[in-house]
Formats: C-alpha cells, structure tokens, sequence
C-alpha cells in the first residue's frame, strides 16, 4: 500500500501517457512504417510490400520536390517577415493610440476569422485577370492590368500577399499584447532621458519585445510550413511549378497519385523540418530570455 | 342539335386526350418495386441540379428514397477511397470520374453488376463511352471482350467548341471545322483585353491534360502505343504530339487571355458566359449555364460543333461520370442501387434528365423530337462527337501520367520549357513509372529541343 502511495503519482500519469501514445507516437510509427512501404490495392485489401529504398528512390527521381522545396523557404522566410514586421510596426502605433483601441483590436481580428477556403476564394476573385477588382482598379486609373495568378515571376508573391492579409492580425493580437504589457517606468525613463521615438523604439522596447517577438515567430513559422488551403484554392501550385509548396506537393501525391509510402516519407520529411526549426527556435527563446 | 353533339362529342375527345396524356406523364418509367433508402456519394458538379432533380422523380413514382451526399470535386475522391477500404461502406452507389474508375476496379473495391443480379444487363441504346465500365482484370483494361460490366455511366461528359453564332455570323466566318480555321478565326475575332478569340483550359493538372489530349488526338497521337494489348512504349513524344502541343500553345497565345497559363473550368465558362470570349472549348455539361439567363449573357447566342479536325481528324476525350456499388456495401443496398440503375437507364427517365439540363446517355434520346427544339441544339454536336471521341489514361498509373503530363505541357504553354523539351521530359518520367511498376514499355527517340 505504501509503495502504492509512494508511487501514485507516477501511477496517476499512466491514461495521459496511454491516450499519448495511441494518439501521437501510434500514428507516428504507421506513418514511418507505411514510409518504408510500397502499399497497393487488390481483391478490396491494402498489400503492404517492405521496400525500404523503394520510396527514397522515388524522392531522388522526383523533379518537383527541389522547386518545391525553395518555394516552401521563399514562403515562409518571406511571409513570416513581413507578417512580423506589419504586426510589429501596427502593435506600436495602436498601443500609442490613446482612443479606440479596442475597436482597432476587434477590426483586427477579422482576417484569422475568416475560414481558409474562403479567403481562397475571395482572393482568386479579387486577383481575376477580367473581372478582378484589383485589374478594374489598375484600368480606371488607365494602368494596364496586371497577370497576379497567371505570371509565373508574381505568382508566388501574390500568394505570400493573401497570406500576410490573414496572419498580420494574428502577430498584432500577441505582440500588442506584449506591447500593453510593457513597464511603463522604463518607457518614462527613456522618454526623461531625451530619447526619441525611435531611440524609444529600438532600444527600449524591441529588447524587452524580444521573447513575444520570438512566440509569434515560431508560431507563424510553423503554421507558414503547413500552409496549404489558400495556395490550393488560388493556384494549384501552378502556373509551371511557381507556387508549388512541400504541402501541395505531398497533398498530390498521397490523395491524386496514390502514392501512399511515398506521401508518408514527404510528412515525415516535412515534420523532421519543422522539429528542427522548432529546436532552433527554442534556442532562440532561450538566448531572448537570457 | 347535330351542332351541339359536334361540341360535345369535341369536349370529351379533348378531356380523353388530357387524360391520357395525363397519365402517360404520371406512369411509372419503369417497375423497380419497394426498395430500401440508398446513399449516393456525388459531385457538386455543374450536371448535379439535374441529376438530383430526376432523383426526385425517382422518389416521387417509386415510393423509394434516395439520400444524395453532395462534395466538391476535390474532395470526392478521397471520401469514395474511406468508404470503400472500410469495414462497410456509408455509400450505396457512388459516382466517379473516369480517370479514378480504374483504382477501384483493379482494387477490387466495386461489385461487378451482374454479381449483385445475373440478369443485369444495359438496353443496347445506352452508350458505350470507350468500354469505361468494363474491366478485363486479366487484361488490366476497360473493355467489354472478356470485360465485367462494373459501372454505367451516369453523365457522359465531353468537349464540344462553343462558338458565338451571332459573333461569327457578323464577321462572315463559317464555324470551324478544323484547328486551322479555329486559329484564323480566333485570329480575326480577338481583340484583347475587351474580347477573346478562343479560350481553353491551360491551368496545371487535369485542365490542360483533358483539353490538350482533345489537339493531340486530333493530329492522331498517342500517350502509349498499345496498352490495350499491354504494349506501354511511350509515345508522347511523336512529331504529332509536338505537333499537337504548338498548335495548342499557338492558339491560346494567340487569342486567349494573358493570364492563359491559370485559365481554369470556372474562368473559361465565365468567359464565354459573360460574352468576352467568342469561342472555346468546353464540357457539353456547361450547356446549360450558357441558356440560363441568371447566368449567362449569351442566352440564344452560344452554339455548338463537334471539337475541330486536324491531321487525323476530329479528336475528343471522353470524361464520363461512372456509377459504381461499393463491394462493402450490404447485398440488400447493392440490389437497391441496382433498381435505381435500372430505373435510371430507361428511356422516360434519360429523356426527364436532358430535359432536366442533364447529358442523356441513350442514343435515342439524341434521335428523338427533344434534340429538334432549340434549348437541345447541342445534341447534334454531341452525337457526332461521340463516333469519335475515345478514352485516354485507361490504366492504373493514370492518375500519376496525368499529374506528369498537366506540369510538363504547362510549363511548355507558360514558356518554361519548349514544346520539345517538356514532352521528352514527360515521356522519360512516364516510361520510368511503367518501367518500375513492371510494364513493357519503351520510348521513341528523343525530340529535338
């Protein structure tokens, strides 16, 4: 009984370490098995061949994977950037606001409220070559129309537009946060001491921004990896392989071609990436702190 | 007194005739008896109104219900592949495009017709859409020689150029019967940004694949040599295929929109809806948004011509919607999809789907007084387009040839590659696939680049 007691909390732990396990690990381990797979169909059963060089052949043929891949690096670089940078720059103004900030806060929202799919379809409209309202807008003011999805030097970059739209508000919302909570004292001391607003800017409050700066990074940063729904929806990955993403990619060949083991090595490969990057970034949180 | 007998005997001969013409619209189509509620798994394609409006029909004469699961086109695949590999499928009776029928009946996921009833068997009227529901398993091919009948097509989609009579008729050009009069037509009537010679699909994937293979029939190339016969040697890269690819990429630059290379289905129709384009290439299902004046600009203007000739003819595919019955489904549900089908393919309820805005698919429905009145004037251009028109990627790498083919000829139409290079390139990829699945295949010598 005593050894019972000495231990219950270790005992305590065994549903959360169960409902882990089936629900984390399990799926993890198919997905390495089905990786070193070839899986086919026949007589209404899945036959499950061990070919552990079969699928890693396959990624060596597979010519889309490296634009895939640099478009993916483009993205996310790119997106994350500037989605920073506006929800940073927006922060400060808005916390220097003395009215309506709560108004601001609400508007802000908006876009992350917004499913995917219809952000998708509302941008595809938007970026129409013939009706688009952005096409009409350049014609009235007697420019010619511009080929936002149909270019293969713009389409990428009209892609990462629609996604800074949505998630801008997303780092607004933590670093505005962030932002409200800093020490009001220092700001004045800084302010008493003749520092501009820049001054105040870069050397006052990015240092103490720091770590929120660095949770909306890794958030964003992992959430641009996976992005896949809007590219979907606004161009397919086209025209040629522009906006060809790792997602799309894997998206294509697990549920068009069928290619089960090798679709499960591009998800493995995919969340090997973005571990890694999460490990970089804990890194970087930790040097922020310190 | 002989006058007012005249009037009467006039009244009731009419009220006879009201009568039975009454009751010849409210018989049955055909007596498929009390059946159980059945599932059906369906796209939100454009041809779905109609289909679901002969369902009501269907409910209304038999008593039977029927429960339509309606997905985008995206997502229907994935939910025919859960439900089939299940332990027993949600889905009675799903209907799949033509290119994914070949996974199912190769994985043995469909119950072929006649093991639910032996006595199963399509009116002679009923089209045979290039054999794609049959399966010779031994074969791996759709045909009916040695071939078991494993779906019935339920919309026999193919393309048709859609043209602007009224637009033609003022500019003095006759409707175009070869790619050569699309090209100089198309030359004449375009007038960019304000109006479009000729418009088709060029996006990646599926758009461009299905809208070229139309060309490159026509100059009588082929993907594969024989698959019919297992011969796999690939010949995408023929002369004529090249031929086909510049003429494609020749036309689109020439008279389609800047933005050419993204041009899916929903931009091609609206073009044409909207008035902006004067001619393209379209499914026969879009038909109906062009007569629909909440829909289209153009009613009474668009008219219809089997797709263009070229070296080897007129050239089309064939992109039909196949009803299969998931083998796991249970044997009581699979007797009542088959009732439906029963029902379905009869002449009443093939004529109530055209007249719906559905494609009928028996040939007497084309050969009846329905295709004379003008909102039917596009079955002419299909039935002849029919005698032609033929199905490609009949095999089970299909899905990975087409998402090989829909890059490499975008990025041919889009100038990252020549015509040259991007067909070579797709042939080495196609003939390394069947290589690795254990075909016997080859390769032409390369083109140049």
């Amino acid at each position: 009984m005593d050894l019972l007691n000495r231990h219950f909390r270790h005992w305590s732990l065994i549903p959360a370490v169960a409902l882990f396990v089936l629900l984390t690990l399990y799926p993890v381990a198919n997905l390495f098995r089905m990786s070193v797979s070839t899986i086919a169909f026949s007589e209404g059963r899945e036959v499950w061949t061990f070919t552990p060089l079969a699928n890693l052949a396959l990624l060596r043929a597979d010519e889309v994977i490296a634009p895939a891949v640099l478009n993916t690096v483009i993205f996310v670089v790119v997106a994350v950037a500037l989605e920073i940078l506006l929800g940073l720059a927006l922060a400060i103004l808005v916390a220097g606001v003395a009215r309506g900030k709560g108004l601001v806060r609400t508007v802000m929202i908006l876009p992350i409220l917004v499913p995917p799919v219809a952000i998708g379809s509302m941008w595809k409209l938007l970026y129409n070559y013939d009706f688009g309202i952005f096409n009409q807008a350049l014609t009235a003011l007697g420019l010619p129309p511009v080929n936002w999805l149909g270019s293969t030097s713009l389409a990428l970059w009209s892609v990462i537009a629609v996604d800074v739209w949505h998630w801008v508000p997303f780092v607004f919302l933590i670093l505005f946060a962030a932002v409200e909570a800093l020490p009001v004292e220092v700001l004045e001391a800084a302010r008493v001491d003749g520092a501009t607003r820049w001054q105040l800017v870069r050397r006052v409050m990015l240092p103490l921004l720091k770590p929120a700066i660095v949770v909306a990074l890794v958030f964003r940063t992992i959430l641009a990896f996976k992005v896949f729904d809007e590219v979907y929806l606004l161009t397919s990955g086209g025209p040629g392989t522009s906006t060809e993403l790792v997602t799309l990619h894997l998206y294509k060949v697990f549920f068009e071609q069928n290619q089960l083991g090798y679709g499960a090595l591009l998800s493995l490969a995919l969340i090997a990436a973005i571990v890694a990057f999460l490990l970089v970034g804990a890194r970087a949180m930790c040097a922020a702190r310190a | 007194m002989i006058k007012h007998l005249r009037t009467v005997s006039a009244l009731l001969l009419a009220a006879a005739l009201s009568f039975a013409a009454s009751a010849l619209a409210q018989k049955p189509f055909a007596d498929v008896g009390k059946q159980p509620p059945i599932t059906v798994l369906i796209s939100s394609s454009p041809w779905y109104p109609a289909f679901e409006k002969v369902v009501g029909t269907y409910e209304q004469q038999t008593g039977n219900k029927i429960k339509l699961d309606v997905v985008p086109f995206g997502g229907l695949l994935e939910k025919a592949r859960n439900s089939v590999r299940s332990g027993q499928s949600p889905y009675d009776l799903m209907m799949l495009d033509t290119q994914w029928t070949i996974e199912f009946y190769e994985g043995g996921f469909v119950s072929p017709l006649n093991e639910i009833d032996t006595s199963f068997e399509l009116p002679k009227e009923v089209l045979r859409y290039g054999d794609s529901g049959y399966w010779n398993a031994q074969k791996r091919w759709r045909t009916a020689d040695g071939g078991k009948l494993m779906a019935y097509t339920v919309l026999g989609n193919v393309q048709l150029l859609y043209y602007r009579g009224d637009l033609l008729k003022q500019a003095g050009i006759a409707p175009p019967k070869t790619w050569d009069d699309v090209a100089a037509a198309c030359t004449k009537l375009t007038d960019p940004p304000k109006a479009y010679g000729f418009v088709v699909r060029g996006e990646r994937g599926n758009s461009i694949r299905y809208d070229w293979m139309s060309v490159m029939a026509a100059e009588g190339a082929t993907v594969v040599k024989d698959p019919a016969n297992g011969d796999y040697t690939v010949t995408i890269n023929s002369p004529a295929a090249k031929s086909a690819l510049d003429r494609f990429i020749d036309v689109l630059k020439r008279c389609g929109p800047p933005n050419y290379g993204s041009l899916g289905q929903g931009d091609v129709n609206q073009l044409l809806a909207t008035g902006k384009a004067a001619m393209g290439q379209l499914v026969t299902a879009a038909w109906a948004s062009f007569e629909d004046p909440n829909k289209s600009a153009v009613v009474g203007k668009m008219e219809t011509a089997p797709l263009p000739s070229a070296r080897s003819g007129n050239g089309a595919i064939i992109g039909n919607w196949n009803a299969v019955v998931p083998k796991n489904a249970s044997d009581a549900q699979k007797k009542a999809a088959l009732a439906f089908a029963r029902w379905f393919v009869t002449y009443d309820a093939q004529r109530a789907f055209a007249e719906a805005g559905g494609i009928p698919n028996r040939s007497d429905v084309y050969s009846s007084d329905l295709a004379k009145q003008p909102r039917f004037r596009w079955m002419p251009a299909y039935l002849e387009s029919m005698k032609f028109a033929r199905q490609e990627l009949g095999y089970a790498e299909g899905a990975q040839v087409e998402q090989i083919l829909g890059l490499r000829l975008n990025q041919a139409l889009i100038g990252e590659m020549s015509s040259g290079k991007a067909l070579n390139t797709a042939a080495r990829e196609i003939e390394e696939l069947f290589r690795k699945n254990g075909r016997k295949t080859g390769a032409l010598p390369p083109l140049p680049e």
